[in-house]
């Protein structure tokens, strides 16, 4: 009795699931692609930029046709920040919502917890923002790719302008997690590669992620022998971080300051004229540097629908959704493994100018953007960046083998 | 030796506004019996208030740090009227889901309305700037907050110690019925010591608001350092709301510059010590009985 009730649930389920494969692969239905971004929180807005950038694309390739003649559709789930429900929301994605494939992700831990089950899902990832070289490096995997600039190629982009500059002496300021060691841990050793005489500080400072005042750590760095000091606090923390600065006299000081996540557009928003002029900053993309059709066009259309420039995380996802596009059509279908194999390789145009998912390890050769603060934007309402430069993605990366990935 | 004063003096800054917090949270739970992990959300509806008086209706800070703070004791009442009543008389651990619950509210209405971008609010022009003392210079704004901390630390002691209110909301806290038998109205005083606790979570809101930048996950990374005030002071202490708030702000303080590699570990340690040899806090109820 039991077991035949058993066996009759069992048949049922396996016509639904037969069933329901066969319908999603009817020409009729949306592709659809899971975003997973932190949607709640104080690093909310991160998820939202993500969403503003997606939804740009996605309405014009809905209009110009689709993927393949299908329309797109997202679904979204809040990843919270935490890797564990990033796991689950991309379970639920791919075996209950039926998603194709996958962008996504704002923090490196959840990166870290979340890739090596890519394989186990068979659909492809386009991470878009988590920055932690590991996941296209040491965890890397034929389904886990990257379209943003990863902290190793920004430090290196780091490297090269604090080697220009004067300062002897370097030290850092950084959250206390993966993210701002790993930045000084890059930062320092490719200074040292290219300007062997700089001293790297033993006196490091890595305040707690949302420690709210930095007073304790910037008069440190105030009277310490520092001459550069590398300062990858971001988000709220920044903002905060500038201010307080301000207030301690800082930037009157004669030291070389080197934001890696400065120029992010909701930071300079937020500040103003707080922040100070003559710093060094740096963004994943500065939506002013590249003179493009799409850059123009992407810039264009997200200012009118959004009223102020995008911030490199709306660039990345954005980006993201037409790497899809174009490697769905390349691979005809939209299977995972065959969408991930075109994308191993696959060079697209963006706004950041042609990228490539680089064959070794499936990370973009992006281009981190350096400049120095300047005047005031006359519309936008923040500083604009001088002395721009634009780094070759391909020179900045780590060599395959460096990145330890074996694909 | 300029270091040291200017370390004492932003450990104050630090500790004074963590007090002006951490003692509603303390009141509310010596007379309530209720642990409000909503206090932080009160403490960001404080901040944004402001935000919204300051920048946007174009009032002076001065306004909003009034205006603001009684604006939140008016949602605490309806809060405390629609829900926190009928949980009481129930156990502790009922009103931490409650007040969980109303945390999350908080959270996503806050980031409904004001959207989860970074907001600034700029101190008053009469505060910026920085002033030299001790041998150092200082934020003309980290000045007030040690002002506005020990002028609230002395109105509470005052109200307390010293008025008809206070002494009805000590009553109330040994003994609720005792105090109604003494027709003490014992529903006005839970309403308006709630209202209260959220009053002193908004005006530290409103304080913070111009040095710290506002984002709908500021009442979460206040709340977890009040816990700690009150775990190191005592729970329901107000004295111990005070020396927690002063040790932790010396913890932040010094420890950043002195122990920077160390300084995420310190407040844990110096609850572990605490819990270890004054496991009730060092001020705390049944310390010393």
């Amino acid at each position: 009795m039991k077991t035949t009730r058993l066996k009759k649930i069992l048949v049922a389920m396996t016509a639904a699931a037969a069933f329901g494969t066969a319908s999603q692969s009817y020409a009729e239905d949306p592709v659809r692609i899971g975003g997973i971004y932190i949607l709640s929180g104080s690093a909310a807005t991160y998820g939202e930029f993500a969403q503003k950038g997606i939804n740009l694309a996605v309405d014009e390739i809905n209009a110009s046709g689709g993927i393949l003649g299908r329309q797109v559709e997202m679904v979204y789930e809040d990843s919270q920040g935490k890797a564990s429900v990033a796991i689950q929301a991309a379970r639920k994605l791919v075996y209950s919502e039926g998603v194709d494939a996958l962008v996504g992700l704002d923090s490196s831990g959840v990166a870290q917890g979340m890739v090596p089950t890519m394989p186990e899902l068979q659909k492809p990832l386009i991470i878009t923002h988590a920055a932690t070289p590991d996941v296209t490096g040491k965890l890397c995997n034929p389904f886990t790719y990257r379209i943003s600039v990863n902290v190793a190629q920004n430090m290196k982009a780091a490297a090269l302008v604090a080697s220009e500059t004067e300062a002897t002496n370097w030290t850092t300021i950084g959250p206390d997690y993966a993210f701002g060691h790993q930045s000084w841990e890059f930062f320092g050793e490719y200074l040292k590669d290219i300007k062997p005489e700089v001293n790297l500080m033993s006196e490091t400072n890595f305040p707690r992620f949302g420690a709210e005042d930095f007073t304790p750590f910037i008069d440190r760095v105030m009277n310490s022998d520092a001459e550069g000091v590398l300062i990858s606090v971001w988000g709220g923390d920044l903002v905060n971080f500038i201010r307080q600065a301000n207030n301690r006299g800082f930037f009157e000081k004669d030291l070389e300051l080197m934001f890696t996540v400065g120029a992010a557009t909701e930071v300079l928003s937020a500040l103003g004229e707080d922040m100070p002029e003559g710093v060094h900053l740096s963004t994943r993309y500065w939506y002013d540097a590249y003179d493009n059709d799409i850059n123009n066009r992407f810039v264009k259309a997200y200012i009118d629908a959004y009223g102020n420039p995008p911030s490199y995380n709306a660039e990345g996802a954005y980006a993201a959704i037409y790497a899809y596009k174009k490697a769905m059509e390349a691979a005809g279908s939209t299977e995972g493994p065959a969408v991930a194999k075109v994308l191993n390789g696959m060079s697209m145009e963006a706004p950041n100018g042609t990228v490539t998912f680089r064959k070794g390890d499936n990370q973009a050769m992006v281009s981190p953007n350096w400049g120095i603060s300047g005047p005031m934007h006359p519309e936008h309402g923040i500083r604009t960046l001088t002395n721009l430069q634009i780094f070759d993605g391909e020179k900045v990366a780590r060599t395959i083998e460096a990145t330890g990935c074996k694909l | 030796m300029s270091g040291i004063g200017a370390a004492l003096l932003n450990s104050l800054d630090i500790g004074l506004l963590l007090f002006i917090i951490a003692v509603g949270l303390n009141i509310v739970f010596g007379v309530l019996n209720i642990i409000n992990f909503a206090h932080g959300a009160l403490y960001m509806l404080g901040a944004y208030l402001a935000f919204s008086l300051i920048n946007i209706a174009g009032m002076p800070f001065w306004a909003a740090l009034i205006l603001a703070p009684i604006g939140v004791a008016i949602i605490a009442v309806i809060i405390d009227r629609l829900l926190l009543r009928f949980i009481y008389s129930r156990d502790v651990a009922d009103s931490l889901l409650l007040t969980f619950a109303i945390l999350l509210i908080i959270n996503e209405s806050v980031r409904m309305i004001w959207g989860s971008g970074i907001q600034v609010v700029q101190p008053p022009d009469l505060l910026s700037g920085s002033v030299q003392l001790l041998g150092s210079s200082v934020a003309t704004y980290s000045l007030f907050v040690i002002v506005m901390g020990l002028l609230l630390l002395g109105g509470l002691w005052y109200l307390f110690n010293r008025t008809r209110v206070g002494r009805i909301m000590r009553a109330a806290a040994l003994d609720r019925d005792m105090a109604e038998a003494l027709c003490i109205n014992t529903r006005l005083v839970v309403t308006g010591v709630f209202a209260f606790g959220a009053w002193l979570a908004a005006v530290g809101g409103v304080m913070a608001a111009p040095m710290r930048a506002l984002d709908p996950g500021m009442g979460d990374k206040i709340i977890i350092e009040s816990f700690i005030v009150v775990v190191i002071g005592g729970l329901g202490s107000f004295p111990g709301a005070l020396i927690g708030a002063v040790i932790l702000g010396l913890i932040h303080g010094f420890g950043g510059r002195y122990l920077p590699e160390v300084n995420l570990l310190l407040p844990f340690v110096g609850m572990a010590l605490v819990l270890l040899f004054k496991p009730n806090g060092i001020m705390g109820k049944g310390a010393t009985a």
